[in-house]
């Protein structure tokens, strides 16, 4: 084919090219959603048009989905832009920049993790840490102090002004 | 009569000194949010909910509101200065609000636009005080059969209006509206998509998957992009328009106002398609049309009076119907939901107090928003100096405590993380989340409504074509879609050409 390999790349199927355009991954998605409803809204009770179940309007909802998952699926297909065949679809747009938001979700899952098992003053110090120095990359002192500041800060405003309640954890308060 | 005396109650209740307090504070807050780019109005509502907890439902609604409407007027500032639209409505200002400023007449353009503002702000109020009781008495009289008539024109409405087109918009409703059916069904009391997990059974929470798709999600696509800032300074003495801008501005102040009302009553991206249509109307009355772009103060005037307009009037259905028109508005309804007060109908009748608070709060609001913003812009846009790098976390962190302050619930904080990734992966792939979030809201009644008329009817759909009002709805239902549908069929100019030289 001659191509050069391009960040929207995600499959090499028989030599030929099959490159997700977003139209094709929200046709994923919606293909996904709507097969998970079209097989759990089956095994509710469907009833009848005079007492529908609870299943009937997931049901059709799914099938809609499942139509338009569909659609876009196929609309959303490499298209050859001459007869020589070199498509000209727009690659996964978020291949190249991925990095940042998957740091920060890693993080923010750990951080979840940790919430109830060491109390929120650490937890939060500790998430607020990682970040300003892994993304934002602030240096050790400057990182350590910022998410001090602002972990015990915000301690303060959520626990003490509003009253919410947080995990204590290892810590007495 | 009943309308004054009503609103002089308001007053009573939005001059006390708690609810001013917290009038000037959701102003305030919603002017930063507003000039702060990538902190939407949206995002600066859902970040204030926890600090709702301990207050008034009116108090809250209040402080919600003053950020809605604050963020509004916010937004030009960068717009005008910086050539970065703060929030989305104010993208339109950015092209003849801009070209002042290098002109040497930003200053002038940020008076206008916080002038125009008040102005729409002001008049859609006064609409939003007729129009929201007479809306509710009507609304009174639906039945299952009418309200799910309602709901079927607002989300074909909002797939017509959406920021993006009919079919990218529909399947998001549709799982929206899927999402919505998780937990146990209201009238069997069966279990849909819960897997036993306990969590589950009084469905997915609002407020996590509002935070996380909009709030959270934002955070991960702005984290990607870096900003360059280039930032004009501008003096007091260089804020007042001359004679000739000022007469210049009055027309498209009121058109402006008119266009965003309509508009904003509408499903859908009422702000941003207010201020689009305000700026087409300018443009097309200009007497030089080819000027615009090139810093007419009337391209400045007439879009950020529209969008403040339309701040108003969006209140209208989700305040006497229950059905919010847009992510702020809806984000507000969960707020209100949260304690313990159901919009709809009923709402003006039985909680007069937080009604007419509400209203009266927003004429207060609106003027505290034209003192903030005229002589204090220099303020807000030092507010551009803190380095988004510790901004993030910070409001990733008031993300993930706000939501697990309501029920005090590890799971709602994984809800919020999936939802969050799932409104970054949709904002990616250009598709607008908002119509996820507000058909989960109305879904499950839309839901019920259809079932109970079904119910009623003894299983005949002909019960959505007996009263005039379903007969009307379904027919504009059935003609909206039909038009989506020509929409995207009819071969376009260029399809035809081609089929044209083809055939040569």
């Amino acid at each position: 084919m001659g191509h050069s390999p391009t960040p929207g790349l995600v499959h090499l199927i028989e030599g030929e090219e099959i490159r997700m355009t977003k139209d094709r991954a929200a046709g994923l998605l919606f293909l996904c959603s709507g097969l998970y409803g079209f097989y759990f809204s089956f095994q509710l009770p469907m009833g009848r048009w005079n007492e529908p179940g609870p299943g009937v309007f997931p049901f059709l909802l799914s099938l809609l989905l499942l139509l338009s998952g569909a659609a876009w699926f196929v609309r959303g297909r490499p298209r050859a832009a001459e007869k020589g065949g070199r498509e000209k679809t727009e690659g996964l747009p978020f291949i190249k920049n991925i990095s940042t938001p998957l740091k920060i979700v890693a993080l923010t899952a750990l951080f979840i993790l940790l919430f109830n098992r060491v109390g929120y003053l650490i937890s939060s110090s500790l998430y607020l840490f990682v970040l300003l120095l892994w993304v934002s990359r602030y240096r050790v002192a400057v990182s350590a102090g910022l998410a001090v500041a602002i972990g015990a800060g915000s301690w303060y405003f959520f626990a003490k002004i509003l009253a919410v309640s947080l995990p204590q954890g290892l810590l007495p308060f | 009569m009943d309308v004054l005396n009503s609103l002089l109650n308001g007053f009573q209740t939005a001059l006390s000194l708690q609810n001013l307090y917290l009038c000037f504070i959701g102003c305030l807050w919603g002017t930063m949010v507003g000039v702060l780019p990538g902190i939407g109005p949206l995002a600066g509502i859902t970040l204030l909910i926890p600090a709702t907890f301990g207050l008034s439902a009116t108090g809250a609604i209040i402080m919600l509101a003053g950020i809605y409407y604050g963020a509004m007027y916010g937004g030009s500032t960068t717009s005008v200065l910086m050539n970065v639209p703060g929030e989305s409505a104010s993208v339109v200002t950015c092209l003849d609000g801009y070209q002042m400023t290098l002109k040497g007449r930003g200053g002038a353009a940020l008076f206008i636009s916080a002038w125009g503002s008040w102005m729409g702000g002001t008049l859609s109020v006064i609409g939003l005080m007729v129009l929201a009781p007479t809306l509710a008495n009507v609304a009174m009289k639906f039945g299952p059969p009418e309200m799910f008539a309602v709901l079927l024109v607002a989300f074909i409405l909002l797939g017509s209006l959406g920021s993006g087109s009919f079919f990218r918009t529909m399947p998001m409703v549709f799982l929206g509206l899927l999402i919505g059916t998780i937990g146990m069904d209201p009238l069997t009391g069966s279990m849909r998509f819960t897997h036993e997990i306990t969590d589950l059974y009084d469905g997915i929470g609002l407020l996590p998957v509002a935070m996380g798709a909009m709030g959270i999600g934002e955070i991960l696509v702005a984290t990607e992009e870096s900003l360059v800032r280039v930032i004009h300074k501008i003096k007091f003495s260089e804020l007042w328009p001359t004679r000739q801008e000022l007469k210049a501005s009055w027309g498209p102040i009121f058109r402006g106002s008119g266009i965003g009302f309509v508009i904003g009553l509408l499903p859908g991206s009422a702000h941003v398609l207010s201020s689009f249509v305000s700026y087409m109307t300018e443009r097309k009355l200009a007497k030089r049309p080819e000027e615009f772009g090139t810093g007419r103060i009337e391209g400045v005037a007439g879009p950020e009076t529209a969008n403040n307009a339309a701040s108003g009037s969006a209140m209208i259905p989700f305040l006497s119907l229950g059905i919010p028109t847009g992510p702020a508005p809806a984000v507000m309804m969960i707020a209100l939901l949260i304690h313990g007060i159901q919009p709809g109908p009923l709402f003006i009748s039985k909680h007069p107090d937080v009604f007419w608070g509400l209203i009266a709060s927003m004429y207060i609001g609106n003027v505290v928003l034209i003192i903030l913003n005229v002589p204090l812009v220099g303020i807000f846009v030092s507010l551009l100096r803190i380095p988004f790098r510790i901004l993030f976390p910070v409001i990733l962190l008031i993300c993930l405590v706000g939501t697990y302050s309501v029920n005090t619930s590890i799971f709602e904080l994984s809800v919020l993380l999936c939802f969050g990734v799932l409104g970054y992966f949709i904002r990616k792939i250009k598709y607008d989340i908002a119509p996820l979030i507000l058909a989960m809201i109305i879904g499950p009644t839309m839901e019920l409504s259809l079932r109970q008329a079904l119910m009623r009817s003894d299983g005949s759909f002909l019960i959505f074509w007996e009263s005039p009002i379903t007969m009307t709805l379904i027919a504009a239902s059935c003609l909206l879609l039909g038009w989506n549908i020509y929409r995207a069929l009819r071969p376009t100019a260029a399809s035809w050409e081609k089929a044209l030289e083809e055939g040569k």
